[in-house]
């Protein structure tokens, strides 16, 4: 791998910022912060997946010991979840089994769970739908008046008023007229996994004055406990303050329903509560994966090349969604980058469920959308021989190339071609040498047979969204980043740290930034996909080189040159090139002065980033286990900022709703209760340290137009690959198709008999 | 968790004793890495008022040797059983479940008595009390059986009445292959019984306040070979989805004994005579293995979902008296 040299911190492994205080437990995690006359809240559940509430008393609840608050949908405020806006705090009407019913807050959480058991609830059982065919069966039950037939609208406002709602571009009837090969299928991606971050969600709220909120919560994006949820409550003031968070993986960027408890229940106690999620919670109230299917057809040539695209993309988001539609523009875009065609017609629909909502995982819409729409274009190109590492480089964008993205407008784009990381990757793994053909193992050994495949997938996301930061410079040398940026186990805080400090010579340890809090730094989006990298660090870096720039001119006149010909190194500033004249920041800025400078990040899509996944598996015929044996990692980061932290950001493609929903990862629903059957670690199947295949990233650094280090990010990416990539790499292993997740034993043994006897 | 009083007893009989003065209110606790997760999530209709510590119990926690076997204290950690010289000497299957047995942490305070009692993992029995409410079933009481009609994947293929969860204890299936006892105390005094009839449909046999207290393995055949095998889907953690123990015996070539049993398709340790009978008489080779693990589990009546644990158990069986042949 290419390390760079030129820096004096880019590319380089350094500690991280706050590793020390991570690994010995002196870091404040939601769950150890307490505030002076603190509450805890809790949540009563539904038992029933559909029903309606007839009548509910809390009398005895409200008597019991150390209670100081119950609410119902009789008295809770009048706030509201959902795309769109519907979805009361607590309503009338449960919609999954584990759904809210009510919260209490108590002196104790021991007290709190006690007087859940003294609320008296009287439930209307209804109907309940489980899957996307039930929901929208005919005669039904509605999970909501408002949406007939369980479709949810798929237009929102959320990326604008253009927010994309389909692909339809081109002709797609002169594109099938073209194909030497229509291909017609209707593949799942439905297993709807749990990310399932170490920390359970958990926030505190705080009512400082009747307008005025202040909010604690484990958040991998913390301004979106203001800016997300103002709207919602009628416009309080919120301020939102980060503590240090276990993880995340998309689904803390924020916490909307803990949010509203705790802020509801504090609202009616006059008193501070927390309310931190149980890991029975986290499992089976908070945030699975979009279901998905497509279900259409493919129009190609022989030769690869994608003449049509058209279908449904049918979406289950659960009982209600926050962030169906935006997966969905985003993931639409997604599929542009990964397949190259000029005719389109993808039409999504949103379909709500009799289970726990689905939010925000990595992956966001893409790897649920090519998970179910990859496999098919696989099979496609399987009945002309094409092999599949070339089929998805040709396909990947190439600079020039255009697409849709989520806001709706068309954007060309001016990144990368990454077929030079394709092939890279290719080579490590050895794909030329392992690849037998389409459903023909790699080798044999008995019953045990090894399979290989390949899945891509890229996001323009490293541009998405707003950045501002502010740099302060110290008298002493030191400089302080003022940026609402969370530390949820990627380790961006450090990485920005880097940024700062090379773009100010400094050295690391006089760089730190303030903890996320929205009343202490300016706006920040988040770590949403891969944004940190070019969109937050372009921020703090701008509001670096800009205090630099007032500090040289303040430096100037002293000199007796002018400020652009200044350069500055451990908080001396002298003339480029010369060690005559040089001063000290602190002579420059004085004793009791600061000089700040203001960096800014707008939105740009134009530099997708890319990552392929080339997987081996060995495939136990007798026993149906499937056993992950090898991954290789193949992308362009432009160039490194941390070496340890990219390295770790790719690993994640096992865990957290990634790869591995291909093989164990998978939210079972009991169809008859619609109880979430496998709320614990052992029967919700995690990959653990233990059985960590060989895994090797292939990492070019070709940099990039995007700021003064060329350098996008990619942490996001490296789960969406894996699941079709396994899929295919388990049916060439077995010599039979298989298209659905996840391959349990009784899958593939069912599959090996239907087969007849394994050759 | 909900509040209970805590107990240290000193002997076996004073735990007898409190159990049985506190009707039925309490419960046991040793290593407690099953009974601390069924009291968080309130699993059970009934809470206990009392938990009594039987890891206070003297001189449970060892094992000794007795003439070619061994008497292991219920007490005795998985951890310790795993690297104890005489049972990796001796009883190399249940050094082989015990090492099998969850995550390293958990062998370390895990005991064997507990191993052998702990409640089922079925996933309708398990469902956490503070989701929407605890699932009754047969086993607790009242209700049905959620898994007859429901998800069913992990649940028994054969033996199961009114409730269908499979024996969960991977030790159990070891230790019924080498054909151990296990001794019990209640009030009525001592009692001792095969391990595999320490299980039934609805749970373990042991009666109100009785303790389990010690292990007897008897000494093994000479010419005897034995091992276990489990199948999960992950390596580590994982109950056993199907697990084998197997005892066998050969003289001048020939199988003379062999002793088959089954976890993770039944109630308890599934005793496979189709198999061991096949297999008597027969020199244990590639050709005899092939057929006598194809003859497993003919009886089975498998549930919606389950049927592929059949597949694996014949696998599993085929695979483990490979290895002893060699």
């Amino acid at each position: 791998m290419e390390r760079t040299k030129e820096f004096r911190h880019i590319g380089k492994a350094t500690p991280r910022k706050e590793g020390r205080q991570i690994v010995t437990g002196a870091v404040k995690y939601i769950d150890d912060l307490t505030l002076p006359g603190m509450l805890y809240g809790k949540v009563l559940r539904s038992p029933h997946a559909h029903a309606l509430i007839n009548k509910i008393d809390t009398t005895k609840a409200e008597r019991a010991a150390g209670v100081k608050a119950v609410l119902t949908h009789e008295n809770a405020p009048d706030w509201k979840f959902g795309i769109p806006r519907v979805v009361a705090l607590l309503d009338k009407k449960v919609r999954y089994a584990g759904d809210a019913v009510a919260i209490v807050a108590a002196e104790s959480e021991e007290l709190a769970l006690a007087a859940l058991e003294l609320i008296e609830v009287e439930y209307e059982p209804l109907k309940a739908v489980y899957d996307i065919d039930e929901a929208t069966a005919e005669g039904a039950p509605d999970l909501y008046e408002e949406f007939p037939g369980n479709l949810l609208p798929t237009q929102s406002i959320a990326f604008g008023p253009n927010t994309l709602k389909e692909v339809v571009l081109g002709d797609v009837e002169r594109g099938f007229a073209e194909a030497d090969l229509i291909y017609e299928a209707n593949t799942s991606y439905d297993n709807i996994p749990n990310p399932l971050p170490i920390e359970p969600p958990g926030v505190i709220a705080r009512w400082d004055s009747p307008n005025e909120l202040t909010v604690w919560s484990a958040s991998q994006s913390v301004s979106w406990h203001r800016f997300m949820m103002m709207g919602k409550m009628g416009f309080p003031e919120i301020r939102s303050i980060g503590t240090q968070c276990g993880g995340s993986f998309g689904s803390k960027n924020h916490s909307p329903q803990p949010f509203f408890y705790a802020a509801a229940l504090a609202k009616a106690t006059g008193a501070p509560v927390k309310m931190l999620y149980s890991k029975e919670e986290h499992f089976g109230a908070f945030v699975l994966r979009l279901g998905s299917r497509f279900t259409g057809k493919i129009g190609l040539k022989r030769d690869g090349t994608v003449t049509a695209i058209e279908g449904e993309w049918l979406v289950d988001t659960g009982a209600f969604s926050d962030q169906a539609q935006t997966q969905i523009a985003v993931g639409l875009g997604e599929l542009q980058l990964v397949i190259r065609c000029q005719n389109w017609r993808v039409i999504p629909k949103v379909i709500c469920t009799n289970r726990a909502p689905s939010g925000i995982v990595r992956g966001f819409g893409g790897q649920e959308l090519e998970s179910s729409i990859l496999p098919v274009f696989m099979e496609a190109i399987s009945k002309e021989g094409l092999d599949p590492v070339d089929f998805l480089k040709n396909n990947f964008v190439k600079p020039g190339e255009g697409y849709l993205w989520r806001e709706g407008n068309w954007w060309v784009c001016r990144g990368q071609d990454y077929a030079k990381a394709v092939e890279e990757g290719a080579k490590a793994f050895g794909w030329d040498e392992k690849w037998k053909g389409w459903l023909t193992p790699s080798s044999t050994d008995g019953h045990k047979r090894r399979g290989i495949g390949v899945g891509v997938h890229g996001n323009a996301d490293v541009g998405e969204d707003e950045s501002e930061a502010y740099v302060r410079l110290t008298p002493d040398g030191g400089a302080v980043i003022h940026a609402n940026v969370a530390e949820s186990g990627m380790g961006q805080r450090s990485s920005l740290i880097k940024m700062v400090a090379e773009t100010l010579n400094l050295p690391l340890e006089k760089v730190t930034m303030t903890e996320p809090d929205t009343m202490v730094a300016p706006f920040e989006f988040g770590l949403t996909g891969s944004r940190g990298t070019w969109a937050v660090g372009t921020a703090v870096i701008t509001a670096a080189e800009d205090a630099l720039k007032k500090l040289h001119e303040l430096a100037a006149p002293r000199l007796g040159v002018k400020a652009e010909e200044l350069e500055s190194e451990n908080g001396i500033i002298r003339v480029k090139g010369s060690d005559a004249a040089q001063i000290s920041w602190r002579k420059v800025i004085g004793v009791f002065h600061t000089v700040t400078g203001h960096g800014f990040f707008e939105p740009d899509f134009s530099m997708p980033n890319f990552m392929m996944l080339f997987v081996e598996v060995e495939v136990d015929t007798g026993t149906g286990q499937v056993t992950l044996e090898r991954v290789v990692a193949a992308t362009d980061a432009g160039r490194i900022i941390d070496p340890p932290s990219l390295d770790g950001q790719i690993y994640g493609a096992l865990g957290a709703a990634g790869l591995d929903t291909a093989i164990f990862e998978e939210t079972v629903i009991d169809k008859r209760t619609g109880r979430n059957l496998n709320m614990n670690m052992i029967d919700y199947k995690w990959r653990t340290f233990e059985e960590l295949p060989v895994f090797d990233n292939v990492i070019l650094e070709n940099p990039l137009p995007s700021h003064r280090f060329g350098a996008i990010g990619i942490g996001e990416i490296s789960t969406s690959p894996g699941p079709a990539a396994v899929l295919m790499a388990v049916s060439n292993a077995i010599g039979t198709r298989l298209s659905s997740y996840p391959l349990a034993p009784e899958k593939i043994l069912a599959a090996v008999k239907s087969a007849g006897e394994v050759k | 968790m909900r509040y209970f009083s805590h107990q240290n007893v000193a002997t076996a009989s004073d735990g007898v004793k409190s159990a049985i003065e506190c009707e039925g209110k309490s419960c046991f606790i040793a290593g407690g890495t099953d009974l601390l997760g069924i009291l968080k999530d309130d699993l059970l209709p009934s809470y206990p008022e009392k938990v009594i510590n039987i890891k206070t119990i003297e001189g449970l926690g060892n094992v000794e040797g007795r003439e070619g076997g061994a008497r292991i204290g219920a007490l005795a950690k998985l951890s310790a059983l795993e690297r104890d010289p005489t049972i990796i000497e001796l009883f190399p299957a249940l050094a082989e479940s015990a090492a099998s047995v969850a995550t390293p942490e958990i062998r370390n305070a895990a005991t064997l008595g507990g191993n052998l009692c702990q409640d089922t993992r079925c996933w309708y029995y398990r469902y956490p009390h503070h989701m929407g409410g605890r699932m009754d079933c047969p086993r607790k009481g009242s209700g049905p059986c959620h898994a007859v009609l429901g998800d069913n994947r992990y649940h028994s293929v054969i033996g199961g009445k009114r409730c269908f969860a499979p024996c969960p204890s991977d030790t159990a299936i070891a230790l019924a292959a080498l054909g151990a006892t296990v001794e019990v105390i209640g009030a009525d005094g001592e009692r001792s019984l095969p391990v595999e009839d320490l299980y039934s449909p609805m749970g373990n046999t042991l009666r109100g306040g009785e303790i389990l207290t010690n292990v007897d393995i008897p000494a093994q055949p000479k010419g005897s070979v034995q091992g276990f095998k489990k199948f999960t889907v992950r390596k580590p953690i994982d109950f056993a989805i199907v697990s084998v123990g197997a005892r066998i015996t050969a003289l001048e070539g020939k199988v003379s004994e062999a002793r088959i049993f089954i976890g993770g398709v039944a109630p308890g340790p599934y005793r496979d005579e189709g198999v061991e009978n096949y297999l008597r008489r027969k020199p244990l080779d590639s050709q005899s293995i092939a057929t006598a693990s194809k003859k497993a589990l003919l009886k089975a009546k498998p549930l919606s979902m389950n049927a592929y644990k059949i597949d694996i158990a014949r696998s599993l069986i085929a695979e483990l008296l490979e290895e002893l042949t060699r």
